[in-house]
């Protein structure tokens, strides 16, 4: 995984601040300087990375003045929270519980993975022995319905839709009371792209929130998004209670440090990426093994939880 | 903050450590503006180049000289310097007995398919007879929603539904194109990581064996650092794999979801400094009216404001 060079260079600037004899000023600079530029480079929001800097240079120098700390190990601990900080929202999200029905929604804006995401996390927890269903409730993009449902049909996971009712909300409506009927314990509702300049848009995807009341609401992100990140992830948070994230396409290039603003601005946890455009390509994510697997593990494990 | 206005007026020739201040200043706008760190670096460093050693008049500040400079390096990336005008292409290939071929190609969900379609509508307003070719013969629905498109449209649609060799299909689609008098084919083509090995050898394959008349890579303005690696490897990879000596690139860009970034505009700065290939279309909607071109003005303005 590419997020992996990120971390590479994140070790390497913080290796080359270690063989310098002095750590003085211009030292430190250097290396958050470095460690700035390849956060920058993937795609982590400008202000992020600006206060990140910010906020390391305060602790160190604060440190600073109490004698005999050792000033690597400080800059190095320092480096490793403000990541886990913007990973971690400093809480879980909700997960599927057997024996109720399970409701979750998916949202997120065109195009970013949605719909593949839907039938990627039906069938993760069909292997754990839920009895997942899948809504479509996309009555915008040509082709919606039956890309679900040639999904599901793969999977072999039952869905409902239809190609005539124009309003997404009633089949929101319809699709939930038939699967609860039929005791399905994990019912899945995916809704059409949007975004956040089209208010028309936003409200639609609200009243499908208050007409399936879900137990959780994931914001599906595409891991190549740029500085738009945070705004549009805000404006979802700020509109239905977005309560996890998933990053897709992580087989791709990109470094996915959209997906640390992500989690910032919906204060909500990574909790999946997907890897591939088939069904089983996806797992799980975890923040703190995570950073410091990016960061070259080894010492890095003595930092966590503190 | 007071150096980036300091007056050198005065001193003999600009130095490096003058321009310095104001051209930090201005990379870091240009990367919140979501121009690829790597462009807006390297952009800096050209203003860099053209400033060192010219001599300011008196009251000018550095940060105004440097500013303007940038704006001219951007007018000129920006100005495209091959024009394609489809129209009158599509014209003689007509005189030439044989339908004008466009192959949409891109990463995954960028809306290749969508625009394809919005091109379609266009071409229709000006009295250009269509075709649509399902050459996505992967993705679950792609040919679906292509079949909907055509319908909306009332355009005719090849297809040989899912699995097939797309670039056979693609064959076919403009032999019954040529038979049926059809002015243009449009080819829609599945979305694949630019990294992804096989996926890039089909698309090649397919490019190889039709040598359509344009191939638009889609992008989407939403994208941050990853447009350089996608157009970069796009390129190389077509290059790369190419069959014959006539290598056939991306000729030109359509950027989408124009719509949905506000004042972030960067993206189309970076597709077009990484590849010189021209923006001929702006997607910014999800309606079939919803395609421009590019502004290269307000995309300036935005960047620099
Ligand atoms: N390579 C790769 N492709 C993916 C991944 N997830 C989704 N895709 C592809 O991304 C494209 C868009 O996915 P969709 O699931 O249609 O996205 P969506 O959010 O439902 O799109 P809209 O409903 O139009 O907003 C498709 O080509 C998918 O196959 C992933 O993890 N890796
Ligand atoms: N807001 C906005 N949405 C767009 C624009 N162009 C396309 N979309 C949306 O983006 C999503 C993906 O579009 P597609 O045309 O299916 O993308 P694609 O590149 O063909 O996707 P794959 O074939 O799966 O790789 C759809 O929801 C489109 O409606 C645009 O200019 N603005
Ligand atoms: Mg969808
Ligand atoms: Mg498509």
């Amino acid at each position: 995984m590419v997020l992996a060079e990120l971390g590479g260079r994140i070790s390497r600037a913080l290796q080359q601040m270690s063989n310098a004899t002095v750590i003085d000023e211009k030292v430190l600079t250097e290396c958050l300087n470095e460690i700035s530029r390849a956060l920058f480079q993937a795609d982590v929001q400008f202000k992020m990375v600006q206060n990140m800097q910010a906020n390391i240079k305060k602790i160190v120098n604060l440190e600073d003045l109490a004698a005999g700390h050792n000033k690597r190990r400080i800059i190095q601990q320092a480096v490793f929270n403000e990541l886990c900080n913007m990973l971690d929202p400093g809480k879980t999200s909700y997960t599927p519980k057997k024996g109720k029905p399970n409701i979750i929604m998916f949202v997120g804006l065109q195009g970013s993975g949605k719909t593949t995401t839907c039938t990627k996390y039906a069938y993760h927890y069909q292997k754990k022995g839920f009895k997942p269903a899948l809504i479509c409730a996309d009555t915008f993009r040509a082709g919606a319905f039956d890309q679900l449902k040639q999904n599901a049909t793969k999977a072999k996971i039952p869905f409902y839709g239809s190609y005539t009712e124009t309003d997404p909300v009633k089949i929101a409506q319809e699709g939930l009371e038939r699967f609860k009927r039929e005791n399905y314990d994990l019912i899945i509702v995916d809704t059409s792209g949007r975004h956040k300049q089209e208010t028309a848009l936003f409200e639609e995807m609200r009243q499908v929130s208050v007409a399936m009341n879900p137990d959780l609401v994931i914001f599906v992100m595409d891991s190549s998004i740029g500085q738009a990140a945070f705004d549009q992830a805000q404006a979802f948070k700020q509109s239905v209670s977005v309560g996890a994230v998933i990053v897709t396409k992580m087989d791709g290039h990109a470094k996915g440090g959209g997906a640390l603003s992500a989690v910032a601005a919906t204060k909500s946890p990574v909790i999946f990426i997907g890897t591939g455009e088939h069904m089983d390509e996806f797992e799980a994510f975890e923040t703190k093994p995570f950073v410091s697997r990016l960061l070259g593990m080894g010492d890095w494990s003595g930092f966590m939880d503190k | 903050f007071s150096s980036i206005f300091q007056s050198v007026a005065g001193k003999s020739a600009l130095e490096k450590t003058d321009l310095e201040p104001s051209l930090k200043a201005l990379k870091e706008r240009l990367m919140t503006k979501n121009v690829a760190e790597e462009i807006a670096e390297k952009l800096c460093e050209s203003v860099a180049v053209s400033l060192i050693g010219k001599k300011l008049g008196s009251f000018t500040r550095v940060a105004s000289t440097v500013q303007a400079a940038m704006e001219d390096a951007l007018l000129r990336i920006l100005t495209p310097k091959r024009s394609i005008d489809i129209l009158r292409d599509v014209q003689s290939a007509k005189e030439q007995g044989r339908p004008y071929v466009i192959v949409f190609v891109g990463v995954n969900g960028v809306g290749k398919s969508t625009n394809l379609a919005k091109v379609a509508y266009w071409l229709l307003q000006h009295e250009v007879s269509v075709m649509m070719a399902a050459c996505d013969t992967f993705r679950s629905g792609a040919v679906e929603q292509l079949r909907t498109h055509a319908r909306r449209l009332q355009i005719p649609i090849f297809e040989r539904g899912y699995e097939k060799d797309p670039a056979i299909v693609a064959k076919e689609a403009i032999r019954e194109a040529m038979q049926t008098k059809q002015d243009v084919v449009l080819v829609d083509t599945a979305g694949r990581m630019q990294d992804n090995e096989p996926l890039m050898r089909a698309l090649s394959k397919l490019i190889n064996l039709n040598k359509p008349d344009l191939v638009l890579f889609v992008g989407e303005a939403l994208v941050g650092n990853d447009a350089v690696d996608q157009l970069t490897k796009f390129n190389q990879k077509l290059a790369d794999l190419s069959a014959t000596g006539s290598q056939q690139l991306i000729d030109g860009i359509l950027l989408t979801k124009f719509d949905t970034i506000d004042d972030k505009v960067g993206a189309a700065l970076s597709m077009v400094y990484i590849s010189g290939a021209p923006v001929m279309f702006v997607g910014c909607g999800q309606t079939y009216t919803d395609l421009k071109k590019l502004n290269v003005k307000s995309i300036i303005k935005s960047l620099l404001k």
